[in-house]
C-alpha cells in the first residue's frame, strides 16, 4: 500500500498521454461490452424461463412456405404436448414502409395464445374483449405509446402477402418481453382470403416438461419427414436466433471483432508502457540503487500497467451502464425489438470485459517490466534522461 | 589506527564489448577506514566510477574480494545486495536523480519505504533528514520547483534518510555552479564530521577533492597515488589536489 502514491503519480506523469491511453481503452471496452451484450442476448430468455418450454414448428424449407393446419391434431397427440396454437405472419404495411412503422403483425387464435404465452399480462382492455371481436387487436404497450393509441382506436394494415386491408380495433394491451407486436384473430384473414384457409405459418407448442422440449422436435419432424410439407421444429430461442443468423455467422463475426479490439487495446497499452519504461531507465536504476529489488520493480511497473487498463475498463463500464438504457430503448423501438427484449446488463459480459482488459494490461506491462528489472544498474545510470 | 570499513583486495573488473575484453580495474587493492572522507580522482576512463559502483554493491568485480563492514559484497546475490544497499549505503549522484513526480518529502521517503518503519516513524526520519540539509520548508516542493543546489540537498537527504554508515557520491558538485557546489561540499563535510559518515566521493574537481581527508588517484585501472591529509582533521588542500589531479 505504501507504494500506491508512487504508482499513481508515475501513471499520470505524462498526463495527456495517460488520458489519451485511457480513452483509447474506454472506447474499445465500451464496444466490447455492446458486442458482448448482443452476443449474450442471443442466448438470453426474455420470457423469464417460460420460453424454454415453447417449441415452434414451421416448414422445413423456409418460413415463407405454409404447412397444413391438419398437422395440429397429430402434434397434439404426442406425449408431452400441453397446448398447440397457430401464429401466422401477416406482414402488410402500416402507413408506409419506413422502419419506424415496422412491427410484428400476426394472425392467431386468441384464447390459445394467452395460454401459451402465459407470462404476458393484459394491462388495458381484456383478453375476452379481444377474443370476442373478430377485428379486435391485442397490441403491445410500447407500440401503443409509439402511436398514441387508446383502447377502441382503429388502424389499417394494408396486406401484401394476403390481398386484404385489415381494419383492426385495439381491444387489449399487453405487457411482456417484446411489446411491439399486434395480434388479431387469424379468421379475419381466412374469411377474406379463401386460399389462406388451413394454411399455417407456424405452430407454437407449449411442452409439458424439459424432457419433452428435448424429445419433441425429433418426434414432430419425424412424423412429417416424408410428407409434401416436411417440418422443422426448434425451441423458441433457436427460432428467434434463426432470424439473427440470417445476417450470417453473427457469433463468429462479433467474437472476431471483439478479439481484434482486445488486440488493439493490447498494442496501445503495450506501446504506452514501453514508452513509459524507456523514459524511466535512469529512474528505475536509481530505485534499484536505493535497494528496490527486481521483483518490486516488476510489481510496480505491472501495477501501473494494470491500473491504466483498470481505469479505462471502469470508465468504460460506467459509460456503458449509463448509456445502456438508451441503447436498449433504441433497439426496443426498432424492428429488432424481439431480439432486444432479452437484453440486459449481463454480469458475465461485464466481468469478461474487465477481465480481458486487465489481462491485456498485464500482458502489455510484462515485457517493459522484465526489461526494466533486468537492466544492469550501471547501464541504467549511464543513460541520460 | 581506525577500524577499516572497506577492504578491496586485488579487484579486477573487465567488460566485454563484442569480442573485446576491456579491463577497467586491474588488480586494485585499497582499504578505507571507518569515518574517512576519501576523494577518488583520475582522468576519464580511469575506473573511478566503476570502483565506486563496486564499493556500493551496484556492480560486481570480475575477480577479487570487496568487504564492507562484515559483508563480503562481492560474493552476495542480487537480492541480498539490494537489501544490503538499502540498509548500509547512501547514494549521491551528479544529476541528483530525484523522481520528478514526487515531492521532496516523497523522494526522501523512497528508501524508507523498503523498511518496516511505520508511516509516523518514516515521517519523522524524513523530516530529520530534510532538516539536516536545511530544506524543512521545501518538503512539498517538486524537483522542478527547486534549484540545482536544493535538488542535490534533497538527494543528500534521501541518501542519509536510512542513516547508512557509508555515503558514496559520484561527482556531487559536477552539475552545480560554484556557490551551490560549495554548499554541497560544506554539507558533506558536516555529515562526515558531525555524523561520522564514511564518504567516498568521485570528483574531477580539485576544489571538491581538497575537502577530503584522503585522495586516491587512479589511472588506467590501477592505484597511482594515495595521499592522506596531515593531522587528525586536516584536508588535502586545493593546491595538493590540483597537483595530484594533474599527475605532478
Amino acid at each position: 500500500m505504501k507504494f500506491v502514491p508512487y504508482v499513481l503519480k508515475s501513471l499520470f506523469r505524462k498526463r495527456t498521454r495517460s488520458v489519451l491511453t485511457i480513452l483509447s481503452i474506454v472506447l474499445p471496452f465500451f464496444v466490447i461490452c455492446v458486442l458482448g451484450t448482443l452476443l449474450a442476448t442471443l442466448d438470453a430468455d426474455p420470457s423469464g424461463g417460460k420460453g424454454m418450454f415453447r417449441l415452434v414448428v414451421r416448414h422445413k424449407v423456409s418460413l415463407a412456405n405454409f404447412i397444413p393446419e391438419a398437422y395440429r391434431e397429430r402434434i397434439a397427440q404426442l406425449p408431452g404436448v400441453e397446448e398447440v396454437t397457430i401464429l401466422n405472419w401477416f406482414g402488410g404495411t402500416y402507413k408506409d414502409n419506413r422502419p419506424e412503422n415496422m412491427f410484428a403483425r400476426f394472425g392467431c387464435e386468441p384464447e390459445k395464445l394467452v395460454k401459451i404465452f402465459d407470462e404476458v399480462t393484459i394491462v388495458a382492455g381484456t383478453a375476452a374483449e379481444w377474443a370476442s371481436d373478430r377485428k379486435g387487436a391485442l397490441v403491445g404497450e410500447r407500440l401503443m405509446k409509439r402511436y398514441g393509441w387508446k383502447i377502441g382506436d382503429s388502424f389499417v394494415l394494408k396486406g401484401d402477402i394476403f390481398p386484404i386491408d385489415l381494419e383492426l380495433t385495439v381491444r387489449a394491451v399487453f405487457r411482456g418481453s417484446d411489446e411491439t407486436g399486434v395480434y388479431f384473430d387469424r379468421k379475419a384473414v381466412e374469411e377474406a382470403v379463401p386460399w389462406a384457409k388451413g394454411q399455417v405459418g407456424t405452430f407454437w407448442i407449449k411442452a409439458a416438461s424439459a424432457e419433452a422440449v428435448q424429445s419433441l422436435p425429433r418426434q414432430i419432424d419425424a412424423l412429417f419427414e416424408n410428407s409434401s410439407f416436411p417440418t422443422k421444429t426448434e425451441t423458441e430461442k433457436e427460432f428467434q436466433n434463426g432470424f439473427v443468423s440470417m445476417l450470417g455467422n453473427v457469433k463468429a463475426v462479433v467474437t472476431g471483432i471483439s478479439t481484434a479490439i482486445a488486440l488493439v487495446i493490447l498494442l496501445i497499452s503495450a506501446n504506452t508502457m514501453a514508452m513509459a519504461a524507456r523514459e524511466r531507465v535512469t529512474e528505475i536504476a536509481v530505485l534499484r540503487t536505493l535497494g528496490f529489488g527486481k521483483s518490486l520493480i516488476l510489481t510496480l511497473i505491472l501495477a501501473e500497467s494494470l491500473l491504466l487498463s483498470a481505469t479505462g475498463a471502469f470508465v468504460g463500464l460506467g459509460l456503458f451502464r449509463l448509456s445502456f438504457p438508451a441503447l436498449k430503448e433504441g433497439l426496443l423501438s426498432s424492428p429488432m425489438a424481439g431480439f432486444a427484449a432479452g437484453m440486459q446488463l449481463f454480469p458475465e459480459v461485464l466481468v469478461t470485459g474487465i477481465g480481458v482488459t486487465l489481462l491485456v494490461g498485464l500482458v502489455a506491462g510484462i515485457v517493459p517490466a522484465i526489461r526494466s528489472a533486468r537492466r544492469s544498474i550501471p547501464d541504467g545510470l549511464r543513460q541520460v534522461g | 589506527m581506525a577500524e577499516p570499513l572497506i577492504k578491496i583486495e586485488n579487484v579486477v573488473k573487465q567488460y566485454t564489448r563484442d569480442t573485446q575484453v576491456l579491463t577497467v580495474l586491474d588488480g586494485l587493492s585499497l582499504t578505507v577506514e571507518k569515518g574517512d572522507f576519501v576523494a577518488l580522482m583520475g582522468p576519464s576512463g580511469s575506473g573511478k566510477t566503476t570502483l565506486l559502483n563496486l564499493i556500493a554493491g551496484i556492480d560486481r568485480p570480475t575477480r577479487g574480494r570487496i568487504l564492507v563492514g562484515d559483508a563480503e559484497v562481492s560474493a552476495m546475490g542480487e537480492g541480498a545486495l539490494a537489501k544490503w544497499r538499502s540498509e548500509h549505503v547512501g547514494f549521491i549522484f551528479q544529476l541528483y536523480n530525484l523522481v520528478p513526480v514526487l515531492t521532496a518529502f516523497e523522494n526522501v521517503e523512497l528508501p524508507l519505504l523498503l523498511t518496516r518503519l511505520s508511516k509516523k516513524d518514516r515521517r519523522r526520519q524524513v523530516e530529520t533528514a530534510l532538516g539536516v540539509v536545511g530544506l524543512s520548508d521545501r518538503m512539498d516542493h517538486y524537483p522542478r520547483q527547486l534549484s540545482g543546489g536544493q535538488e542535490q540537498r534533497v538527494a543528500i537527504a534521501r541518501a542519509i534518510a536510512t542513516d547508512p554508515a557509508l555515503l558514496v557520491a559520484d561527482e556531487p558538485t559536477g552539475d552545480l555552479d560554484a556557490k551551490s557546489g560549495e554548499e554541497i561540499l560544506v554539507l558533506l563535510e558536516r555529515l562526515h564530521a558531525e555524523f561520522g559518515k564514511t564518504i567516498v566521493m568521485v570528483t574531477h574537481d580539485p576544489k571538491a577533492a581538497a575537502r577530503a581527508h584522503r585522495l586516491v588517484h587512479l589511472d588506467k585501472g590501477v592505484l597511482k597515488e594515495d595521499v592522506r591529509a596531515k593531522g587528525e582533521k586536516g584536508e588535502i588542500g586545493v593546491a595538493a589536489a590540483a597537483a595530484i589531479a594533474a599527475g605532478k
